[in-house]
């Protein structure tokens, strides 16, 4: 194992996948320099032709990318800021997300849409989303929401192989996180969700940085709570029996997400266990997840994303 | 309009202002005071001044966000210490602090400004719409970047704009430079500008840098959409003098700007070159040259004060803002 950070993982699955496949190739607004580092350097090694800066244009960057993806590449399309994918939202959801289906299955559609996420940095409305629901809500489309090194760098390799749209959230308060990764070239299927902490009282489940939200908090009370932390990986395809399995043990569940509660991931996993796990459930679920309003910037952002006290206090409310 | 001395002031003054609010709005970020970041429009302050001064209050504004707004922002009588303790977080800000660099000010036509570059080209036409249909001789003047007329949206705004007439006076600020992408390579032709005239939009090419030929042109540009003529397009070349967002790297594709490079634009200063025009013209003095500087670090300081002072919004506050009552 080596010592990595979140960022170089996810640059190091890039690099790799451009150098197996030649018909890998990334295009986006600045990524020869890279706005978060992902990207930064891999233009030096595979030039511009294969490290596309795009002009100011995300319709273009993200039909482009599908397009060439069903002439046989396999784009990584970076959004930059995953708000920014609704300009493309014709492309990403009624493209991307359909033409298979709409065409009888002939053509393929295997890109990759990969964006920075999430809040913590106080920059408000417009570059502070998480749209995971509106990925998941959208049948045709993959969504991988990584909440570590480890995680980032063997889901990213996985989705540039997917014959299918990925969508790749890579979240920016995570960029620095130190993890450990496999010196030799690994996977990790979609579909698997992983314990990222054992224990016996209460199921909470989590993505993205929620997960390392959730450790956090879970640590701080394990002398009164044994918190068990199920982190999904994919929401699309959704790994419920890991959480069914988890729920068997525990009973009761949390399920925290950075999204917008209304109609977020949180309601439709909340219901999955519901229909498929009620029998085993001692404790009505509770959920945590930002409050349904824009996000705001500045010191209101706190009020609206969830936080760890929001975690800790449902974590005691379903243990009650 | 013939501009007399008064008006060759206030846009001197204007553009001072616009400089050190840029400057105190740097060192808000750089001391932890501004929350978000900031896109520093030094380089750009004659286009701004010069574009929004002298409109009607009740005019529309899409200011560019270079700046987030600010050199636009004041020229139209708008209010700086708004724009300060916005970016603060504060209460007191142009969107009561949850918006952190965003800026609307009804009351002097700014109805808003999109974190999504780009995005108010088909907003910027309902306000063109809306003015044309109120028959108050109102203009809307629409402000973008070179990296900004590289989305859709502008074919969809020009394209209509044209069709039905509108009073917008649309402006290019084309600093050649998107974030780190130069416009070399995102555009294929010269000029901005030859996209309005397949439009049928009439364009001009202007030297962003020199805020009387900048005023020249939107001046016309805003009489004859006042006329009724309909929409006008204004390219100006400018510059900008630091990098993209304070503290990201001052790079083109992944290489620096070198120091010569910045030195040589700096030489095309706006505020110098026309500080010494009035001189020489007798309009300033040395004196008066001082005073409005003074005034201006005055200003800036007092604002700066006054946004610490301001209290963190009250977050019972949220909800009150999601839909109208
Ligand atoms: C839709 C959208 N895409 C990308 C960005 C990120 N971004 C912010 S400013 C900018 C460059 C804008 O360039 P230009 O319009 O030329 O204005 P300038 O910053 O040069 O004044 C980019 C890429 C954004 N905010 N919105």
């Amino acid at each position: 194992m080596k010592q990595t950070i979140y960022l170089m993982a996810i640059r190091e699955a890039l690099d790799e996948e451009l150098q197996r496949d030649d018909k890998v190739f990334i295009l986006g607004e600045d990524v020869q320099q890279g706005t978060f580092g992902t990207t930064t350097g891999l233009v030096d090694k595979f030039g511009p032709e294969r490290i596309m800066d795009t002009p100011l244009a995300e319709t273009a960057v993200a039909g482009a990318a599908i397009g060439a993806a069903q002439a046989g590449f396999r784009p990584v399309a970076d959004m930059m800021f995953g708000d920014f994918m609704y300009i493309a939202g014709d492309e990403i959801m009624l493209k991307a997300a359909k033409w298979r289906f709409l065409h009888g299955g002939k053509v393929n559609v295997p890109v990759v849409i990969m964006a920075a996420v999430g809040g913590g940095m106080k920059l408000g409305a417009e570059h502070s989303m998480i749209p995971e629901a509106m990925i998941m809500h959208t049948p045709g489309l993959k969504l991988a929401v990584p909440s570590t090194p480890y995680d980032a760098k063997g889901l990213l390799k996985t989705a540039i192989r997917d014959d299918n749209p990925v969508v790749f959230f890579y979240h920016k308060g995570l960029l620095g996180l130190p993890g450990e990764i496999p010196e030799d070239e690994y996977l990790i299927p979609f579909g698997q969700a992983d314990v990222k902490r054992e224990g016996s009282d209460v199921t909470v489940v989590a993505t993205s940085a929620m997960v390392q939200q959730s450790l956090a908090v879970a640590e701080q009370i394990k002398d009164k709570v044994s918190v068990e932390i199920v982190d999904p990986r994919t929401l699309e395809p959704f790994d419920l029996d890991t959480i069914i399995e988890s729920v068997k043990k525990t009973g009761r569940v949390v399920i925290v997400d950075e999204d917008t509660k209304r109609c977020g991931i949180t309601a439709e996993i909340g219901m999955q266990i519901m229909e498929n796990g009620f029998d085993y459930l001692d404790a009505p679920i509770q959920r945590v997840a930002a409050a349904n309003m824009p996000i705001a910037a500045g010191f209101m952002e706190e009020h609206v994303l969830p936080q760890p006290k929001n975690i800790a206090g449902a974590i005691e409310a379903v243990m009650a | 309009m013939k501009l007399k001395n008064d008006d060759l002031i206030f846009m001197y003054k204007t553009m001072v202002r616009t400089r050190k609010l840029d400057e105190i709005t740097i060192k808000g970020l750089q001391e932890g005071k501004v929350l978000a970041f900031y896109h520093s429009s030094q380089g750009s302050e004659a286009l701004a001044v010069g574009a929004a001064s002298f409109l009607r209050p009740d005019d529309y504004l899409w200011a560019h966000h270079r700046g987030h707004g600010i050199g636009y922002i004041l020229a139209k009588g708008g209010s700086g210490r708004d724009f300060l303790a916005e970016h603060y977080g504060k209460a007191t800000g142009s969107c009561l602090g949850v918006s952190g660099f965003h800026f609307a000010d009804p009351e002097n036509g700014a109805l808003g400004a999109a974190g999504t570059i780009g995005s108010v080209f088909p907003m910027s036409l309902g306000w063109g719409l809306a003015a044309k249909k109120h028959g108050r001789q109102q203009v809307t003047i629409a402000c973008f970047g070179d990296g900004g007329s590289n989305r859709g949206t502008l074919h969809e705004a020009f394209n209509l704009s044209s069709v039905w007439k509108l009073p917008i006076v649309w402006i290019c600020d084309n600093n050649g430079m998107a974030q780190y992408t130069p416009i070399t390579d995102a555009y294929a032709k010269d000029d901005i500008a030859d996209l309005a005239t397949g439009y049928d939009i009439p364009a001009v090419v202007v030297d962003g840098m020199d805020i009387i030929a900048v005023h020249e042109a939107v001046q016309a540009a805003v009489e004859k959409a006042r006329a009724g003529e309909g929409p006008s397009m204004i390219e100006a070349k400018t510059k900008r003098f630091r990098e993209h967002s304070i503290g990201s790297p001052d790079v083109v594709h992944n290489q620096p700007r070198t120091d010569e490079e910045i030195a040589e634009m700096k030489k095309l200063d706006p505020i110098i070159t026309f500080k010494a025009k009035l001189l020489e013209q007798g309009v300033l003095t040395k004196a008066d040259v001082e005073k409005i500087n003074n005034d201006a670090e005055a200003e800036m300081a007092e604002m700066d004060q006054f946004c610490v002072d301001s209290q963190i919004p009250d977050p019972s506050i949220l909800n009150t803002l999601v839909y109208a009552e």
